[in-house]
Parts: C-alpha cells; structure tokens; sequence
C-alpha cells in the first residue's frame, strides 16, 4: 500500500531544472532518506510526491494508483514540514482533528484517533493547547500526531528537525525511529544533514542537481559510494581526494603514489583518476600493525589540530608551503591530508611524520565522470600476503 | 503682540532685560524643544478637534432648535426641542431608509470580501506573467471618478442596452429602483483598496500552512477560507469595515439609481432630502436625521479603529 514509485520525473522551472529524470522505488514500511546539499532538488522530490508541484515529466505511483496528478489530498499522505506549520489559530485537538474532521469522521472517532495519536507522540494532557504555548519539541510531535492521526500509506518529513536546537534534533531522531517501528509505514524523510540521514533510515537517497546520485543502505554509501559526490557527501569530516594519474606501478599523484597492478583493477594506464581516503583510514607510523594492507610510507608535516574528545582530527601538509584548506567538500586537494587519530595519541602541531594509508579503504574514481573504479585494493606489492579483511566491512 | 515682540528684540541685545512672557516662552522652547513640539502637538489636535467636530456640533445646534427660530443662529441653540428626533421617524419613515443604507453595505461588503479574497490570494500567493501590470490596473480603476461610469451604468440598469448576438437580441434588465444598480457599481469601486489590504495580508501567510492543509485535505479554495483568511482576520475586518463606511457614505450612485423611496432601496441619503417639502424646508429635522444617521458609522468606527489602524499598519509593517 506504502510503496512509492518515481518514474522519470523531472521538474523545470522557467530557466532552471530542479529534478531531473528521477527514478525511484521505494518499497512498502521502508524509511528513506533523501539527502544532498541545499537546492539540490531534494525538497522538489517530496513536494511532487505531495502533490505540493506538479511534475513537469514522468509519473508518481503510490500504491497501485497513480498519482501524477491528483491534489495532495487524494494521495494518502501527510507531511511533516521544516517550520512545522502548525495552525496558529487552532488548539493542538483542532490541529491535530483537522485532517479527520475534513473528511466527516464521527466525534466519537475522532476522539479515539486523536487520544491515540497524541498518545503515541506523549502529548496526553495538552490538547486544549495552542501552539504558541509550546515549546519547540512539543509543536514537533503536534505535527508529528496530525500526520500519524489519518493512518497514511507514506508519511513525507521536510527536513522537520531541523529547527529544533541540537540536544533536542538528537532525541526527536530516536523518537522518530521508535515511532517507524511502531507504525511501520513507508517515511520519506528530507535533510541536508547527512547524520540524520546515516542514522535513521533503510536506505539513503542521495541527490544532487537534480539527479539521483545513489540509493543504497547508509553503510554501503558509506563504503562504497557510486561517485565522487556521494564520496564527498556523506562522511563528515569529508574523505581526502587526491588528483593523479594511473602508471604501471598503480597510483601516481603530486605528492602520494599508492601502488596496485592496474590490470588487477581493470583501469587501464595513463587514465586520469581522482583517490579518495576517509580521514579514519589514514594511520601513523607507529600504528602500523592496525593496517592490513598498508600502503608505503608517506612524509608529512602535521599542520592543525582539531581535538573532538573522542578523536584527533590532524591536518596534515604534505608540501612545506601548503595552505590549510579546511571543511572543503569534495575538492581534491594534493598537497594536503585529513587523518583522524585516537585521542591519546601523542602529536604536536607543526611535527615531521610518517603516515600511511589503508589500501583496503582506499577509493579510485574517475576523474572525469566521478564515477567509482574500485572500492579498496586488495592486491599489490604484498600479493602474497593473505588480506584478512574484506574491503567493504565495518571498521 | 508688539511689545512681546519688543521684548524678544532687547532680550536678544541683553540678557539681562526684562522680557515679555512670549520672550520668556521662546527662551525655554529653544533650552527645552519638547515644550515646542507639545505645544505643536496641541495646537494640531485642537485645530482638527474644531474642524471635525464643530460640523456635528452645529447640526445638533440647529436639530435642537424649533424650525421656525432657526435664523441668525449663534453658538447656543435657540431654544430646546428634543423631540425632533421622534418627529423625524414620524415625518419620513427614516428607519427604512437606514435599514436600505445596512442592507447595500452589508451586501456589498460580502461581494467585496469574498471577490477581494480570492484575489487576494491569487496576488498575494501565485507567481504569474503580468501580475504587477495587472496590480496596477486594478488600483488605476480605483482613481477614476465615479461620475465616469454614471451614464453607462445608468443606460444598462434601466434596461435601455441591447445586445445582440447573432439573431438573439438580449436588453438588459430594468434594475432601476432595486438595490442591484447600486451595489454593483459600489463592489466593483470599493474592490481594489480591500484587494490591496487582503494582498499585503494572505502574502504572509507562510506557504507551508496552506502546503499542510492541502496535504490535510483541503483543496487551495479550503485551504483559504480554513487557514489563510482566519489567520488575516485583522485585515479581513479593516476591509470589511472600511468598505462597508465607504457604501454607507456614498451619495453618487446612492441618489441617482433609485427614485428617493423607502420602498425602492434608497439609502440615507434620499431619506435626508425627502424632508424636503413643497412649501417648508424643516433644517431642524435634517440635522437630526443626520445625527441619526451618522450614529451607526461612528459607533462602528469607536469599536474597529483600533483593529482597522493596526490593520492598515500591520499590512506595511509585520515581519
């Protein structure tokens, strides 16, 4: 009943395309996310899906019916909104009875509905409240039990946490997910917060400029990203990329080689690839005996420090006059390196050290396309060498 | 006034010389502007008090006076009859004229709010093509005369225009002496200023409780009379009561649609010349007509004005 489908649908505006041809299939009590940078589109997808815009091409499903078409109200869902869009002249029984009192439901069922939906989102004992008397998290879950209250095949969410202060954002998170749990119907859920997105859901959606970049649960985005987008995107800090070039012995770029046999691969010599490296897979030296497929030593000198209790972030310089770039998304930057340590490491700013990198974490993309070579090398110099892990397993 | 005036003169020279009082007055304005700008504020508010008020004064002056005295009239009336005021319903049945002047405001008023809301909402929340040009239209039509459409709109409401289209020939109605020839012209008049209130109004209304209610189960038109218009209540109510002044003010179409009777929906206005007689013209019974007759606007304007000037701010102002 709760499945979601996109066909080929794309949405123009007067000179610009904000979705464009967007396929997606969503399955029946899934929660997905639909993550990427602001403007990508992603809002524009669920208000289709709405009904809020109508699309410019292809066809909306939901359920067996298709919706392209019809005004939201004849689609069966309900929508959670950014600023929470409360009826400020209505009481929290109003608001939340106003979807259900549009459709002539009898007082008595209303009543029971209403009762058990503010029971769900533990708002007993505030319905004769008006929003403005609210605190922020209370008007959330207001909105939150005028969703749940009609029973809707899809609930759609608008990036709706992201209004409420940190401490509150984290415990709505879990409350959200209790309440998938309990409801299990198909959530649909907007963000440009990629922690929200790796957290919550069954599969993550991430779009940019208007085109589906990869759907696919949090930890194989995570680990295996489609592109140098998705790569850059989720993950934060985000990965390393280096700019360089595929050689007989395997990577060459500025400042870093890494070797593999291209034919093991499958890229052929000479083809210009982009590396990427999660700051969590670069080790010290010292901590080589972590890595089981090292790569060769590489100097650096340490640059700045960023202490987060549970780890070091260290920026690395890996020429003397190499200026810190810092939170860039998705730039290659040669001639520098993010690598996150544990937090009693003993390191000093400004210090000459060794570092390596774990070929099995290592990334190749295409430079030009973006798209993803391989995820991780298990062979090379040290072939004969059995690698004991897999390279897409959990750190 | 010339020795205060003198007094200024030496005190410039010397400081130490005895001044005239408005001398000293000036001397403290200048240390003290406040004193100015109260004293200012005083003598604007005095002027407007006399402007605005001595005219409704003068009418009970001359209500309050026997007909028959009202000549060389002073400051006091001449003499004391109160009982004009029943006298006025009993020469001319005034009570229908005024129950003719609410019917044509209340009606217009519904026209103007329901046609002004959903243009409202079409100019103050769709995007499209020409809508500034078209804006702009609306609110050039609120600047012509009046006396500009009296010809026209008289010839099609008493039925003298014909149509024909192909064999069909259609005359319009004779609407002459119904409340139809005056509300028509009064609505569509009085519709580009509650246009451009209710605009300002629904524009900040923020999208996402209509994008809600549309999503709850309203259609757009639902989610205007349930969400946006109750939320713009403020500016609903200042069109609405200024609109209904406005027709209840107005004496163009009001005395040249209908025949001056009760009976043919003819406002105050007609009421008031319809003592008028043959052989005396009773001033006293006018003036009291009138006093009767500016009662409901005033008391209207005593309980809305706090609504209606935060309205009119509001609308300029919010966010």
């Amino acid at each position: 009943m709760g499945d979601v489908k996109l066909e080929h649908v794309s949405k123009h505006y007067d000179d610009v395309t904000a979705v464009d041809d967007m396929n997606l299939d969503i399955n029946d009590g899934e929660f997905i996310c639909l993550v990427g940078p602001s403007g990508c589109g992603k809002s524009t997808t669920m208000e289709m899906i709405a009904g809020l815009t109508i699309p410019s091409e292809g066809k909306v499903f939901i359920g067996d019916r298709e919706v392209t078409n019809l005004p939201p109200k004849d689609r069966g869902v309900a929508m959670v909104f950014q600023n929470i869009a409360l009826f400020p002249h209505m009481d929290v029984y109003d608001n939340i009875s106003f979807g259900l009192r549009l459709r002539n439901y009898d007082k008595e069922e209303i009543e029971r509905r209403v009762n058990r939906a503010a029971d769900v989102v533990q708002l007993e004992g505030m319905l004769e409240r008006m929003p403005d008397e609210m605190s922020g998290g209370q008007r959330q879950r207001v909105a939150i039990a005028r969703a749940i209250v009609r029973n809707p095949g899809v609930f759609l969410m608008d990036e709706p946490l992201a209004n409420l202060d940190a401490k509150l954002r984290v415990h709505m998170r879990t409350e959200l997910q209790r309440l998938h749990k309990e409801l299990d119907t198909t959530i649909i859920y907007v963000t440009h917060d990629q922690a929200e997105a790796m957290t919550m859901s069954d599969r993550i959606a991430v779009i940019d400029s208007g085109q589906l970049q990869q759907i696919d649960p949090p930890l194989v985005c995570y680990n295996e990203p489609a592109n140098l987008f998705v790569a850059g995107f989720i993950g934060s800090p985000s990965m390393n990329f280096l700019d360089g070039e595929v050689t007989e012995d395997g990577f060459v770029s500025q400042n870093i080689d890494v070797e593999f046999d291209p034919a093991n691969l499958g890229v052929e010599v000479g083809r210009d690839v982009t590396l990427g490296i999660r700051p969590e897979d670069v080790y010290l030296i010292e901590d080589e005996h972590l890595v089981t497929n090292p790569s060769h030593e590489i100097d650096a000198m340490t640059d700045v420090l960023e202490p987060m209790g549970d780890e070091i972030f260290v920026y690395l310089k890996l020429e003397e006059d190499a200026e810190t770039h810092l939170d860039e998304d998705a730039v290659a930057t040669n001639d520098q390196l993010l690598m996150s340590v544990a937090p009693d490491t003993d390191i000093e700013e400004d210090k000459d050290v060794s570092v390596l990198l774990d070929r099995s974490k290592v990334h190749l993309f295409d430079t030009e396309t973006g798209k993803a070579i391989s995820h991780g090398i298990e062979s090379g110099i040290q072939a004969s060498e059995p690698t004991g892990t897999e390279a897409e397993s959990d750190d | 006034m010339s020795n205060e005036s003198s007094g200024i003169g030496l005190g410039s020279d010397d400081a130490e010389m005895k001044r005239g009082p408005l001398g000293r007055w000036v001397n403290k304005a200048i240390k003290n502007p406040d004193r100015a700008y109260r004293s200012m504020f005083y003598v604007a508010t005095v002027f407007f008090l006399v402007t605005t008020l001595f005219p409704f004064y003068w009418l009970l002056v001359i209500a309050l006076t026997p007909n028959r005295l009202i000549s060389n009239m002073g400051l006091l009336p001449k003499g004391f009859n109160p009982e004009v005021f029943i006298t006025m319903f009993e020469r001319v049945p005034f009570h229908l004229y005024m129950f003719n002047s609410f019917v044509l405001g209340i009606t217009t008023t519904v026209i103007v709010l329901l046609l002004a809301s959903l243009a409202g909402y079409v100019f103050g929340r769709l995007r499209f093509p020409g809508k500034s040009f078209l804006m702009l239209g609306i609110l050039a039509i609120s600047y012509f005369p009046p006396a500009a459409f009296l010809i026209p709109l008289f010839e099609l409401f008493t039925g003298n225009t014909a149509i024909s289209i192909g064999f069909i020939t259609v005359s319009s109605p004779d609407l002459f002496n119904t409340p139809a020839p005056m509300v028509f012209p009064f609505s569509a008049l009085f519709l580009p200023l509650s246009i451009f209130i209710l605009t300002t109004f629904y524009g900040q209304i923020p999208d996402g409780l209509e994008d809600a209610a549309r999503v709850e189960g309203t259609t757009r038109l639902g989610a205007l009379f349930r969400v946006i218009v109750p939320l713009s209540a403020p500016g609903v109510a200042t069109a609405g009561v200024l609109t209904f002044i406005a027709v209840y003010n107005e004496f163009f179409f009001s005395f040249l649609m209908n025949n001056g009777e009760a009976s043919s929906w003819a406002p105050i206005v007609a009421g008031i010349l319809k003592y008028q007689g043959q052989f005396d013209t009773p001033y006293n019974l006018m003036a009291a007509a009138s006093i009767v007759g500016v009662l409901p606007v005033a008391i209207l304007v005593i309980i809305a004005q706090e609504r209606i000037v935060s309205g009119l701010t509001a609308g300029a102002l919010k966010e």
